[in-house]
């Protein structure tokens, strides 16, 4: 049996992409917490320091930190270094300027906390067009 | 959320490329804030310095300025790294000055005027009370909201940029009045304010910022009579030690007329005291070096007034850097003119120091200064000590103006 969650949210950004889930209950600031240069999370004593978040669809909380992030985003994103699509619980301006202007897909507010239904290594399809995010868990691809 | 119909069209690319990424920058922010409408905006100010830019950003800045998009409202830029005239004294490598160039010139084709201060107020950027404008960087935020009256988010610089070319924001969070009213008390009457320098008013606004976080402090019991270069000092870094949007001075700052007012009618959430003690402290704990040695001595974060110039231009006289220091007082293009026809410009390089316009002490010029040896600087800005060892790992010492100029002038930081 295939084990497959949908959920449904509201749309930051438009676009679709699917890949691996990186999933952290952590904010995280762009500036000065994710080197751009090669998409890994730096920020010390972050639950994600040292992977990277490259290619991946990336899960947490909601951004924090210096409003200069998008400008970093778009050095990863220009550098294949930025994930695919991002799922925020509740977004704020930085991490949502980052995905307009790298069209990177963006979803928020869904209707089960993505925190809990998605773990790291599970396959998710983000519809941004349409706010539909496709869990398949782990091990059931 | 509603949109007019010219904002429709915007978001359609009926105005081109730009103004659609512009436009739906502005949609998607005012989504996740829930914001009802788009509002006109009067004003911008926005970031251009290569630092948090990259190559890369350039890449974008050039891409959005060929697309035609043009500000619509008075739009301002923070200073960059070095001075556009005095890049040789200032030994800035050629690569970086080139690609700082390339970011002038897309915001020149923007129509971004070309001012590099983060004091847009003083050279003509002045909005009034209640107007809603768009200006990135924090301390631009607070001291416009605060000490202006005018209404402003904390914008990044592409939502002000988008802002700027749309001449729109949208209705959230400090362009609502119920956002805009105080929360916490911060009584500063124990305080010997007569004899409060510059710099002890910048360590009050460290101490309650890191004591209020994101709240709205309302301040009782300072003089109506406090000079603006004591309001700048006191307001910067309030949202460095914290994220403070705003604070009201009352009887003084324009929506807190009174202490009803400034509450909006309500009670403080809560009441805290500075006491000399505490101004103490910020200076101890903000000095991040054991270093002895002082290879720079750097003034004008905020960017210096004239006034300011005139001080340090007086306290130079008849003495000398030491040999191997740097001294840089940074200002304005526009207020560096007339420092030099009032003869301070000489009067501080005589003393072997310079007057440098289009960059400041946060604004990273120690990116090309650490490869020429620079390590350790003093400077009389909080906010600058923060981010030359936050963001480039300086040793810093944050000083009153009177013993920066002792620690140019004997080369050694020795309290």
């Amino acid at each position: 049996m295939i084990q497959k969650i949908v959920l449904k949210g509201k749309t930051v950004s438009e676009g679709k992409a699917e890949g691996e889930a990186i999933v952290t209950k952590m904010p995280i600031s762009i500036t000065g917490g994710l080197n751009p240069y090669n998409g890994k999370i730096v920020e010390k004593g972050h639950e994600l320091e040292g992977q990277s978040v490259a290619g991946k669809i990336l899960v947490f909380p909601h951004g924090k930190g210096s409003t200069t992030g998008p400008w970093q985003f778009y050095v990863a994103y220009k550098r294949g270094n930025a994930p695919k699509a991002i799922i925020n619980v509740k977004a704020e301006a930085v991490v949502a300027v980052s995905a307009i202007i790298t069209g990177t897909p963006m979803v928020h507010m869904l209707d089960k906390n993505p925190l809990e239904v998605i773990e790291t290594g599970d396959y998710v399809a983000v519809d941004a067009y349409n706010g539909i995010v496709e869990v398949t868990k782990k091990g059931y691809r | 959320m509603y949109l007019s119909n010219e904002e429709e069209r915007m978001l359609k690319g009926d105005y081109g490329p730009g103004v659609q990424k512009a436009m739906e920058i502005l949609v998607a922010i005012g989504d996740i804030y829930d914001a009802k409408r788009m509002i006109p905006v009067s004003s911008a100010h926005m970031a251009g310095n290569y630092g948090p830019l990259r190559d890369e950003g350039v890449e974008w800045l050039e891409e959005f300025a060929e697309t035609g998009a043009l500000t619509k409202v008075f739009t301002t830029v923070n200073p960059q790294s070095f001075d556009f005239e005095l890049y040789k004294e200032m030994d800035v490598p050629e690569t970086f000055r080139k690609i700082q160039l390339r970011i002038d010139g897309a915001l020149r084709k923007l129509g971004v005027k070309l001012f590099y201060t983060c004091q847009q107020f003083l050279v003509g950027n002045l909005p009034r009370k209640g107007e809603h404008i768009a200006w990135a960087a924090s301390e631009s935020e607070i001291f416009a909201n605060s000490v202006l009256g005018a209404m402003t988010n904390r914008e990044g610089d592409h939502s002000a940029l988008a802002a700027a070319v749309t001449g729109r924001t949208p209705e959230y969070g400090m362009h609502l009045p119920e956002n805009r009213i105080g929360n916490i008390l911060v009584d500063v009457t124990e305080l010997d304010l007569k004899e409060l320098t510059q710099t002890d008013y910048a360590a009050m606004g460290y101490y309650v910022g890191k004591i209020v976080g994101d709240k709205i402090p309302v301040f009782v019991g300072l003089p109506k009579d406090v000079s603006l270069v004591n309001l700048q000092a006191l307001a910067y870094p309030l949202p460095v030690s914290g994220a403070v949007p705003m604070f009201h001075l009352v009887g003084i700052t324009p929506e807190a007329p009174t202490l009803e007012e400034a509450f909006g009618g309500d009670k403080p959430e809560d009441k805290i005291k500075v006491t000399a003690s505490d101004i103490k402290e910020v200076y101890e704990e903000s000095r991040r070096t054991g270093e002895r040695k002082v290879d720079l001595v750097i003034f004008g974060c905020p960017h210096c007034t004239l006034q300011e110039i005139e001080e340090i231009a007086t306290m130079l006289m008849g003495r000398k850097v030491h040999n191997g220091v740097k001294l840089w007082v940074c200002t304005s293009k526009a207020t560096k003119a007339i420092a030099e026809r009032m003869g301070y410009g000489d009067a501080i390089r005589r003393a072997g120091g310079m007057l440098v316009a289009d960059t400041c002490p946060s604004g990273g010029p120690y990116a090309y200064l650490k490869e020429k040896g620079i390590h350790v600087v003093v400077t009389n800005s909080l906010k600058a000590a923060y981010y030359a060892y936050g963001l480039f790992g300086m040793g810093t010492v944050f000083a009153s103006n009177k013993d920066c100029i002792e620690a140019a002038v004997k080369g050694r930081w020795e309290k």
